[in-house]
This record gives C-alpha cells, structure tokens and sequence, in this order.
C-alpha cells in the first residue's frame, strides 16, 4: 500500500465546494490521468497533492504517509506546469538543477545529476541557455528535466502539453509515457485531452464538477462508462444515446423507430422500464441487403475526417454519430440501414443517469 | 519593419509640426546657449561675449559646488528611499488581505496631490510652533522641545527628502504592484515545490519580472529629483544657510533674484547635460528590455 491516495477529499472556495469528496487510492508505479471539463477542479487536486493548497477537509497519502501539513518541498513531490514556469534568468542547467540547489545537494553532485537528465532528454546541448532563447517544445523538456532530476516519489503533471503544437504534443506524450515505463515512479497527470488520456492512463479519473465520475482503466471508461456524463465526455465525437424502453427484451425508441437487441446480461430487465442505451460510433456499422437486424436512418451530415468518414443519422427523436469507412459511398439525405454490434451496447437508467449493471 | 522613405509630400505635411517644434524649442534652446556665453543680465542689456567664462568660474564657485552636492544627496537619498519603500509597498499591496482594494486607491493619494499642496502641508507638520511632527515626537519621547526642523541647516534637507518621499514613494509602489502581478504564479508554484524560500523566490521569480520596470521607475524619479524645485522653494527658499538650495534653485536666484541672465543660463543648461545622460541611460533601458520582450 504505497503509492498515492486521496482520502475523502474537500475543497471550499468560501461557500462554494469545488471538490465534493474524493477517494481513489493508486498502487506505486500507476499513471492517473485527471480527465474532465474545465472547472471541475482537477488542478486543485493536484495542487493540493503538491501541498500548494490545503484541502478543506480529508487527507493525502503518498507511500501510505500523510502528508497533510506537510511542505511542498518535504512532499517527495515534483510537478511540472502548462507554463513550463521556468526561472527566466537561470540558464537551463541550473533552472533543472534548481531544486538540488535549494536543496543544499554540493555543485559536483548537481552538475552529475542535471547532465545525466539532460541526457535522457536530449538536451545536453542546451544547458547554457536561458529559457527565452528555447522553444516551446525544449523548455517544456526542461521542465520535465527538473522534475525528473529530482527524483520523487509522485511526478505531478498540469496539462504540460496543452501549450504545444500537435506534433510536437504526440511526441512528447510519447516521450512521458516512455519516461513512466522506464522510472515506474506514480504519476498523476491533468489534460482535458482524450488520447493523451486514453493512451497514457493506467488509470483515469473522470470528474465533473468537484466530483469523481468514474475511476477505472482507460478500457473500462471508454467501454463501460459509469455514467451518461462519462459516456457523453469520453470519446470524441461521444457515445450515442438513444432514449427508449425495454419491450420483450429488446429495446425500443421512444417513438418506436426501432427496435435493437440486447445483449444477453440485459434480458433480465422489466418490461416497459425506461432506459438509455449508449453505443459507441465505432459499433455502428452498414447493414448487410438482408440483414433482419437493420435499422433505417437519415443521413444528415457526413464528414470526412481522413480515416474514417463520421456520419450523422437522425434515428426517430434522436442522433446517431456512425463511425464508417472512408469509402462508404453515404450521402446526406439519405436512408441508410445500420446495424449496431450488441457486444458493444451499454444501458443507462435515465432518471439516476448512472449505468445499469448487466447480470451475470 | 520598414516604411518606405519620407516623399516630399510627406514632408510637405509634417512642415507645420515642425515649425512649430522649432519655435517652441529649439529657439529658446539655442537662444539660452547663445545667452550662456555672455554676461547679460535680466534686463535691458544684451551683454557681451565672455565665452566659457561662465562655465568656468561655475566650476570653481563653492556656492555652485554646494548646490550640486545638495542636489545630487537630495536626489541619492529621496529616490533610493523611494525605491526601498516602493518594492516593499508593492510586494504588501500584492499579497491577498481584506481592505487591499482600499489601500490601494488610498496609496494614489499622495502623488496625486500638487506639489505645492504638499510642499504646505508638510510646512505644516513640520512648524516649530505647532506642527504635528513636534507633537508627536514629544509625545513618543524622542524630543523634549519642540524643533524647527526647516529653520536648522542639518535637518531642513533631511526635511525636504522626507516630504518628497512621501509624496512619491506611492507611484514606485504601483510601478511594483503591476511588475508582481505580471510575475507567474506557475513558476512562484514551482519554486515552492522546489523548496526555495522567500528570499529565493524574491531573487530568482519576482526579481527578474521587477527589474525592468524598477530601472525605469529608478530612471524617471532620478529626473525628477534633479529637477527639484517647488518643494523646496514653497519650503525653505533654498535656506537656511543654502543648506536646501538645490541648483535649481540657484538657476532661479541667478537669473532673478541676482539678475544674472548670462551666468543663470549657463547653470540651467549643466543641469539640462546631467538630465539628458540620464534621460539616454532610460532610453537605452528602454531599449534593452524591449529587445529581450
Ligand atoms: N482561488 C480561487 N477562488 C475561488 N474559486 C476558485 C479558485 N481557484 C479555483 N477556483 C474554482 O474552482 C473550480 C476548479 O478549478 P480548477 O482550477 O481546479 O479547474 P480545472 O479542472 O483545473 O480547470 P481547467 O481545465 O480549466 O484548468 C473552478 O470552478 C474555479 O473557478
Ligand atoms: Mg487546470
């Protein structure tokens, strides 16, 4: 039981709460993404991880420690900013150096310590630069450098990508994700970016609104969201949500456009209840001449993406995003017949808008 | 960028601007050089050409060496006072308490006042016979009668850098407060969580976003404080003993107290040199901080 934990956690900004009690516990060595939209507080978790804010109430507990009260210093925390917050006049050496040096740590060990991180990072050639003369994608390595030199128990992350361009971003995360698997250090890591989420996480937190939506893998949360919120942020475009009831064991749209089978955990269901089910664009597919599953829909708008040509279908009251091959001869104003691949449904009560567990 | 070169037109435009330009300043510029080199006095006479003998016996007159000292201990103490107090100022003005909004409407006060106004007011405070100053230091127990501080040589210039402070210390402290606010609170986080204390983050986060405006607010209340003169005439008149009289004032009672045109003229225009190297060090501050933006 080390690595990081949150216990029950609350933030108050005067009378209004900005987290409403968060647990999650992290094994050593996990990666956890913050996922959700802005204002849901995700930097102030990581701040008061980081001991730059206090929690209201509840505690933090990094390797089984609490560390409430605790300095940022003495935390064995290190955390890198979407600003880079780089000492404007200290040359990159001492600015990765720079905690070391506060720290008391002796020249000729500091000077080993940056050049070897300075190494991994590539770059060495840098190291008599001042942060003005770098740019965007080398400072934000620098930054990571002075986190990385230090060596903490907990790497936290605030959106360090957001300020970079799009090649440069997947590069990086590719380099961050490398770094994860080489140290095996818990990082906690904020975005509002979906891939960085999906592809970094071994675990993602998806909150909204000062509350935690759903703690699982990037699998589980994509898969078997937890919610209609998370089923509606996750994923871009969203799930599709269809509003309807159960009806002799499938479901049926609320004007009875269509009816969709079920996947076998859900037969158990009462009939007539109302339920919302969530399918994801990919599992929408173009139905076969005799398919006796088929759905008829509208086609309203088709775009182009360049992989995938994402289709929008309006099925009774409600749209459905179709995810089809770029060669799928579609038009708008069309009919089109549409399967939905039933492995891939989920059921969500619309009145607690949480998700209905299949039985086994 | 480039503009493309001035055509006749243009300059056909700007003519007016810059007659107007040259009448306004450079005639009185260059008739006050002309009038440097002469013994003319206030009235009547146009004197005649001494050459630089103006200059000269300036150089070696203690009255002139006086005043200058008095200026330049003037301008080094009120302006370092100012600085001092300013950043200290500003870094409590940026810090988050109740009432700071009021405070710092209140700070603006100060510099917003006249000259003049201030210059009475602090006539005031300072009276032998009833100034508030007194009576608070007697009651603090630090004097046991009452002082006439501006009517003593060895405190009336300290007097005058007191009352000066005071009324510009607050535009120091605004210049910081908008530097502070510039300053990240990333890298201030980040500083934290590397463990540097206040002392550290004052040297290596807030200095650098301060310096720059500081220099200017340095350079610029330099000037100023060179340029002294309506405080210290509402004051003291340059008394007592000249222990106040700064070289503006002296320019003043050459010209016309003494009737000296000639010889006013050259000592305006020595202080008119010291204040043009100084305006040059804030245009090349200037500059140097918009290249590095
Ligand atoms: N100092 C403060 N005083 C009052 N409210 C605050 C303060 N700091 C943050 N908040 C509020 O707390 C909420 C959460 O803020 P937080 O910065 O954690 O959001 P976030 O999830 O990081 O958003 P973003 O994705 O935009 O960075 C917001 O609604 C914000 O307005
Ligand atoms: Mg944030």
């Amino acid at each position: 039981m080390s690595g990081l934990s949150l216990v029950n956690l609350t933030k108050f900004y005067g009378s209004v709460q900005t987290l409403k009690g968060i647990d999650l516990a992290l094994d050593e060595g996990e990666f956890l993404v913050l996922l959700g939209p802005s204002g849901c507080g995700k930097s102030t978790i990581l701040n008061i991880i980081a001991g730059l804010l206090e929690p209201t109430s509840g505690d933090i507990r990094i390797g089984g420690r609490s560390v409430l009260g605790v300095h940022p210093k003495d935390r064995d925390i290190a955390m890198v900013f979407q600003s880079y917050a780089l000492y404007p006049n200290l040359t990159v050496a001492r600015n990765i150096g720079f905690g070391l040096e506060m720290r008391g740590i002796p020249k000729t060990q500091r000077a080993a310590a940056v050049a070897s991180v300075a190494e991994t990072l590539q770059i060495s050639a840098l190291l008599d630069r001042r942060p003005a003369a770098l740019s965007g994608g080398q400072r934000q390595r620098v930054a990571i450098g002075r986190a990385l030199v230090r060596n903490p128990a907990v790497f936290l992350f605030d959106e360090p990508l957001s300020n970079l361009d799009a090649k440069l971003r997947m590069e990086t995360r590719t380099e961050i994700k490398r770094l994860h698997q080489s140290l095996g250090k818990t990082m906690v890591y904020v975005t509002h970016d979906q891939i960085e989420a999906m592809t970094l996480a071994t675990r993602i937190a998806v909150l909204n609104g000062g509350q935690l939506e759903q703690l699982g893998t990037p699998e589980e949360v994509y898969r078997r969201p937890a919610s209609l919120f998370v089923a509606n942020f996750i994923g871009s475009p969203g799930m599709n949500l269809l509003h309807g009831r159960i009806d002799a064991g499938k479901f049926v749209t609320t004007g009875g456009e269509a009816s969709i089978f079920l996947p076998p955990g859900y037969t158990h269901l009462a009939q007539g209840r109302s339920v919302v089910l969530g399918i994801r664009p990919e599992e929408v597919a173009l139905a076969s001449s005799n398919d006796p599953s088929a759905l008829v829909a509208r086609v309203d708008v088709v775009e182009l993406t360049g992989p995938e040509k994402l289709t929008l279908l309006r099925l009774g009251a409600d749209q459905v995003m179709a995810s089809l091959p770029p060669t799928a001869a579609v038009q708008a104003g069309q009919d089109l017949s549409i399967t939905l691949d039933e492995a891939g449904v989920v059921l969500f009560d619309p009145a607690t808008e949480m998700r209905i567990a299949p039985a086994r | 960028m480039t503009f493309p070169r001035a055509s006749l037109g243009s300059w056909a435009l700007m003519l007016p601007l810059l007659v107007v330009i040259l009448a306004v300043v450079s005639w009185p510029l260059a008739y006050t050089v002309g009038l440097s080199f002469t013994d003319a006095g206030l009235v009547a006479s146009s004197g005649n050409f001494v050459g630089a003998q103006n200059y000269l016996s300036a150089m070696s007159d203690r009255g002139v060496r006086a005043a200058f000292y008095n200026t330049a201990w003037f301008t080094l103490v009120s302006v370092s006072l100012e600085l001092v107090l300013g950043v200290l100022v500003g870094l409590l003005l940026n810090q988050e308490f109740r009432g700071r909004t009021l405070l710092r409407a209140m700070m603006i006060l100060p510099w917003a006042l006249p000259t003049v106004v201030n210059a009475i007011l602090w006539r005031l405070i300072y009276n032998p016979e009833y100034g508030a100053l007194n009576s608070a230091l007697l009651q603090l127990g630090i004097i046991d009668s009452y002082q006439s501080w501006l009517g003593r040589p060895d405190s009336a210039m300290m007097a005058m850098v007191v009352a000066d402070v005071w009324k510009n210390f607050p535009i120091v402290g605004l210049i910081c407060l908008a530097a502070l606010q510039s300053v990240p609170r990333d890298t201030q986080a980040a500083a934290i969580v590397d463990g540097a204390g206040p002392l550290a983050r004052f040297r290596f986060v807030i200095w650098p976003y301060l310096a720059g405006p500081l220099m200017i607010a340095l350079v610029l209340r330099t000037i100023e404080a060179f340029k002294v003169f309506d405080i210290i005439w509402v004051m003291t008149r340059g008394g007592p003993a000249n222990s106040t009289r700064t070289m503006s004032i002296l320019v003043y009672q050459e010209a016309f107290s003494f009737q000296r045109a000639g010889s006013g003229a050259s000592l305006a225009l020595t202080v008119t040199l010291v204040i043009m190297v100084l305006a040059g060090a804030y245009v090349s501050i200037m500059r140097r901080s918009a290249l590095r933006a």
